[in-house]
């Protein structure tokens, strides 16, 4: 089992009023699944990603990553996971603007302490991956919003970690550069990848082997 | 590794905003350059007075023309009550007196073939070489006899040699002082810079120069050697009577001229120097400060505008050390930019201002790193703990 929620609940304070945005969470994803997380917005979606992310903690409940309860780890080995375990791939791209390809793909071998030379090397491979090797040295402002997100699929496998997060990974795509995405992270699920996108894009969900329905911060149908 | 990744990071950075990175560490550059110049005035002053003391000695006591005052009122500017005959007295009398060397000094010209040369001509006797620790370079020095003849001799100090001959010996040549014609039949070794360079100047017969160039009978002072330096009480009370009573002064008026011993009076040069010291590491200390202020306000617009990418690099598993470190390198990147700045213009300073032979005192520029180093650390650590403890999610979805 790779991931385990139980009972996960996530409240917000929005000044006085408690928001709960996630309630009483159960949820198992076993390794190699591809999974769309979907409802409409405010339905928690995101909240749940950031939990799976370790971006955010659940204020009850219990959360285990790949066996391992990482609800209550400090912040030094929560970071830890975030960078071996997990890779983002969100909806605006979020690259580092001022480095090039090859730099932001370099970023998490960095915090894992990887040496220069074998880092460089991840990279380039991880680059040759998503088909843009000639676009190493480029910086983001000089690539289109798919090579901008080729470069971010490229910079959360280069860690090979078991859970690749998908914010939306298409959202800020015209309909033919986001098919050339899906493409790609179907092809990372065939190759072993577990994959969790979140959605809300009927065509998209479609892609996924499992739907989870998210509905007022519970799930509807899994 | 970490760290040399925080460092071309910082360095980006900071390259990415290049005036306001400059801009930033000018403060910390004047703060430093000014300790830089400050600690080379001290040790060239210092040295020059090292210098004089060890040439002068402690046992010499300098006697100059003062002013006539009654009940506090000056009544009269008497720069010519000291005169040759009063320094006889002083040896004649006193039993602590060894050797008194009578001085009158005045401008003048000097030419050679067309060469002209404004300088100081001193009047005085042979002792002064052995009383001043000067040397000959060439040639001799003039002697009692030339003394009292009013010989028209000169030894020249080793400026006007220089500005007058040039690599020519100056030996046996005639030049004109003042228009007189003089055999020049000496010159000085070079005693080095000191305030009022004591190598430019030429040295005359004192009844020579008071005669026959100038016209006066006064002294401009007179060096009284004591035979030991313990007798200092014994030799200022001989001063003041034997003086006092050539002067004919009355009880009631004070002294027509001042007693110095040469070390102290260095002594409050020195004082006066490190007044001046404490003065400009003050002033580099608040302009170390407000650097230091510079950096921490350009690190908190940074770390601002950063937010996201902040956020971004904990999303793909910074850890809080390494956002702390990142950005405690930038500032302190920022500090050690100045320093060396700061480094660079302290000693063109120096060099400007004191000479070239200006020490740069290596402990000092070594000093001058770690504080800049330390001022960067200072400054960025609010900013960098800041940037470290932001809320992850908060920060990456920062626009």
């Amino acid at each position: 089992m790779l991931v385990r929620l139980e009972a996960v609940t996530r409240t917000f304070q929005m000044g006085s009023a408690p928001v709960r945005a996630l309630r009483d969470i159960d949820l198992e994803i076993e390794h190699n699944e591809y999974v769309a997380i979907t409802g409409p917005s405010g339905s928690g979606k995101s909240t749940l990603m950031n939990i799976l992310g370790c971006l955010d903690r659940p204020t009850s409940g219990r959360f285990l990553l790949d066996g391992r309860d990482v609800s209550l780890l400090p912040d030094r080995q929560l970071s830890r996971v975030r960078n071996e375990l997990v890779g983002f791939v969100f909806q605006t791209f979020n690259l580092l603007p001022r480095a090039t390809a090859l730099r932001n793909v370099e970023t998490p071998l960095v915090y894992a302490g990887i040496p220069a030379g074998r880092r460089r090397a991840l990279a380039r491979e991880a680059l040759d991956r998503v088909g843009l090797s000639d676009r190493a040295q480029h910086r983001p402002n000089e690539m289109s919003g798919g090579q901008r997100q080729r470069v971010a699929i490229a910079r959360a496998l280069v860690n090979r970690p078991k859970l690749v997060l998908a914010d939306e990974p298409t959202g800020n795509l015209d309909s033919a550069t986001g098919r050339e995405i899906m493409e790609i992270l179907d092809g990372l699920h065939a190759e072993g990848n577990t994959i969790l996108m979140v959605t809300h894009e009927r065509y998209i969900a479609e892609h996924a082997r499992r739907e989870i329905r998210l509905h007022d911060g519970a799930i509807r149908s899994a | 590794m970490v760290a040399l990744e925080s460092l071309r990071i910082a360095l980006q950075s900071l390259w990415a905003n290049p005036l306001r990175s400059f801009l930033t560490l000018i403060g910390i550059a004047v703060g430093i350059a000014a300790v830089l110049h400050v600690v080379g005035l001290g040790t060239v002053t210092q040295r020059s007075i090292n210098e004089r003391l060890e040439s002068m000695g402690t046992n010499v006591l300098l006697i100059r023309p003062g002013y006539s005052h009654m009940r506090g009122v000056r009544t009269a500017e008497s720069v010519d009550t000291l005169t040759a005959d009063d320094a006889r007295q002083l040896l004649a009398e006193s039993q602590v007196i060894s050797v008194v060397v009578p001085t009158y000094s005045g401008q003048g010209n000097a030419e050679f073939q067309g060469v002209n040369w404004q300088t100081r001509i001193t009047g005085t006797t042979p002792e002064h070489l052995e009383v001043n620790n000067d040397a000959l370079s060439v040639g001799r020095f003039f002697t009692d006899r030339e003394v009292a003849e009013r010989s028209r001799v000169a030894v020249l100090g080793d400026t006007v040699r220089a500005e007058l001959f040039g690599g020519r010996d100056p030996v046996g040549a005639d030049i004109r002082i003042n228009s007189q014609r003089f055999a020049v039949i000496g010159t000085l070794e070079a005693k080095g810079e000191s305030y009022m360079n004591p190598d430019d100047q030429i040295f005359v017969p004192l009844t020579t120069a008071q005669q026959r160039l100038f016209g006066m009978d006064s002294l401009s002072s007179i060096l009284a050697v004591m035979r030991d330096s313990a007798d200092f009480e014994e030799a200022l009370f001989d001063i003041e009577t034997i003086l006092r009573r050539r002067h004919r002064l009355r009880a009631d008026r004070e002294n027509d001229f001042q007693v110095r011993r040469q070390d102290f009076f260095l002594a409050a040069i020195q004082d006066t120097n490190r007044e001046i010291a404490r003065f400009v590491l003050v002033i580099a200390g608040v302009s170390l400060l407000v650097g230091g202020l510079g950096i921490a306000n350009v690190m908190l617009v940074s770390i601002t505008e950063r937010t996201r990418e902040i956020g971004i690099r904990r999303a793909l598993g910074a850890n809080r050390l390494h956002i702390l470190v990142q950005f405690l390198t930038e500032a302190m990147v920022l500090g050690i930019a100045g320093g060396l700045l700061g480094v660079a213009g302290g000693a063109s300073f120096n060099r400007l201002q004191i000479g070239t032979d200006a020490p740069l005192s290596w402990d000092w520029v070594g000093y001058s790193f770690a504080i800049c180093a330390g001022i960067g650390v200072l400054a960025g650590a609010y900013p960098a703990t800041r940037a470290a403890w932001a809320n992850v999610l908060d920060a990456l979805r920062y626009e």
